[in-house]
């Protein structure tokens, strides 16, 4: 053997990391080798310098409280992922995934149904007794009876498109209603068996915020532009964002950790604005938005 | 010499589950931490947490910062215990945990221009004049050499030699923990072992030949 070949595979050697038939060649070059064995005695004794490294670090008893507190005050979160663990494992068996995922879609259309059919049919219920409208949820199972067949006459056309109007605005405050309930959703949020899902809903969540931002109209005469409830929001998806990119890291989803790293930035400039913000501080977050062409790439993300 | 037998050793007084302490498999740890018990996972952080705050002070060459991502890193185990797989040892996925949580703060740390000058001159200026022999270098100087020694490393070389020289992994275990290739690895390490051999050879005396 050249003393090449045996200088090029001497650290392998002797870190173990060579075969049992190439280990017993470069051992048999090293017994007749003089610069070779110097070599590899020369690695040896750096090693055995190095192996006097010591770093005088004590692991503090606080140390392991700060874990456990950190660790074991999200448990509740863990739980929840427990208790989906035996459905995951259910699922993840071939035999039964697919027949389990037809019946199961079966029962939540078929619970679908059910739902619309009785929603169709308090709906027509209050359409037509709406002649005593009542703020109380509960007195209107008592007053339906009675005012349908009294007074017939006002449930005109006008009348039930004003009554469908009323019916529909308050699913058009959903993002607000949303927004009151960010603290407990991002706190479970990373823990929960659906993050794929969860990671769209929040992408879609974002990009509808950074398109209400783009187009945010910014007039030189504006003194002042309220943007409190985008503050709010962004805070929350703030919060989301670290969470989802979190576990993303951890399941090496490296395109999505990508995109929600890229996020952060502008949503923390969004966060960190007063609730009435000067127009210029506005118009740059526009004009990164803009630049950034982030939108775009939700909007791909969306479409994946 | 008399091997004591698990009853002959006194273990009273500590909680339960260190009573079987020496019967603790890395596995059966893992399983019992995810099915909820705190002290499978207090066992899992005696065990390993030395090493990873060695490991996390070699990658950022800061002791109170090190401590503080041995938190992180263990907080984020705890969270993803159910996402380990079956096959992968323990150590070398906490090792991987906290590779990832050293990078991002050194990247953070980058970005705010707080980098610590790991290209400290006094290192680099090593030369063969001030060659000493080891028996009187203080064990305090030589661990500060090897500290700047280390430091003064490019990362990723930083990373293989102190899981291979530090933490005897093997190169399969490296590759995993690291994510690079088998032959990036080898190239890496060979060339963070050239570089520590020059810059400790001035210290190296007697009974060494580097």
């Amino acid at each position: 053997m050249k003393c090449e070949v045996c200088l090029g595979s001497l650290e392998e050697y002797f870190d173990g990391e060579l075969l049992s038939s190439e280990a017993d060649k470069i051992a048999s070059h090293l017994v007749s080798c003089g610069a070779c064995s110097q070599e590899l005695n020369s690695l040896r004794a750096t090693e055995g310098l190095l192996t006097q490294y010591d770093r005088e670090i004590e692991i503090s008893p606080m140390l392991w409280q700060q874990v456990a507190g950190k660790a074991f005050q999200k448990s509740s979160g863990r739980e929840r992922f427990n208790l989906l663990a035996p459905i995951k494992v259910f699922f993840a068996t071939p035999t039964f995934s697919l027949a389990t995922a037809i019946v199961l879609i079966l029962i939540a259309v078929s619970l679908g149904a059910l739902y619309l059919k009785s929603n169709r049919q308090r709906f027509e219920k209050e359409i037509a007794g709406s002649s005593t409208p009542s703020p109380d949820p509960k007195s209107n199972d008592h007053t339906e009876a009675q005012p349908k067949a009294s007074v017939p006459e006002r449930t005109s056309p006008e009348r039930q498109q004003l009554l469908v109007a009323q019916r529909t605005r308050p699913t058009r405050k959903t993002p607000h209603s949303q927004i009151d309930r960010s603290d407990v959703l991002s706190a479970d949020f990373g823990y929960v068996d659906l993050e794929d899902q969860d990671t769209a809903k929040h992408l879609e969540q974002t990009q509808n915020l950074l398109r209400s931002i783009r187009n945010v109209r910014v007039s030189e005469f504006d003194e002042e532009i309220d943007v409190t409830y985008d503050k709010a929001l962004s805070r929350r998806l703030l919060n989301e964002n670290i969470v989802l990119r979190r576990d993303a890291e951890m399941q090496a989803k490296f395109p999505t950790k990508t995109l929600l790293t890229d996020l952060e930035p502008i949503l923390i400039d969004i966060a960190n604005l007063p609730d009435q913000a000067k127009p210029e501080d506005v118009r740059l977050i526009k004009e990164r938005v803009q630049k950034t062409e982030i939108v775009a790439e939700l909007l791909s993300a969306g479409l994946r | 010499m008399k091997r004591l037998t698990v009853d002959e050793l006194n273990l009273e007084g500590q909680p339960a589950s260190y009573a079987g302490t020496l019967m603790n498999s890395s596995a059966d740890l893992v399983t019992r931490a995810c099915q909820g018990e705190q002290d499978a996972f207090r066992l899992i952080f005696d065990r390993y947490s030395r090493p990873i705050v060695s490991f996390l002070y070699d990658l950022v060459n800061d002791r109170a910062l090190a401590e503080e991502l041995t938190q992180e890193t263990f907080v984020r185990a705890f969270r993803g215990l159910n996402t380990m797989r079956k096959e992968t040892k323990l150590s070398t996925w906490l090792f991987g945990i906290a590779k990832n949580v050293a990078r991002e703060s050194l990247r953070s740390r980058a970005k705010m221009n707080r980098q610590v000058d790991i290209e400290d001159q006094s290192v680099l200026d090593l030369s063969d004049q001030r060659a000493e022999p080891v028996d009187h270098l203080l064990g305090k100087e030589l661990n500060e050499l090897i500290r700047r020694s280390l430091a003064a490393l490019d990362e990723d070389r930083r990373l293989v030699f102190t899981l291979k020289v530090f933490h005897q992994c093997s190169y399969e275990e490296i590759a995993t923990i690291t994510g690079f290739s088998l032959a990036k690895l080898k190239t890496d390490l060979h060339r963070a072992r050239a570089e520590m051999r020059r810059r400790i050879k001035p210290y190296a005396g007697v009974g060494y030949e580097v």
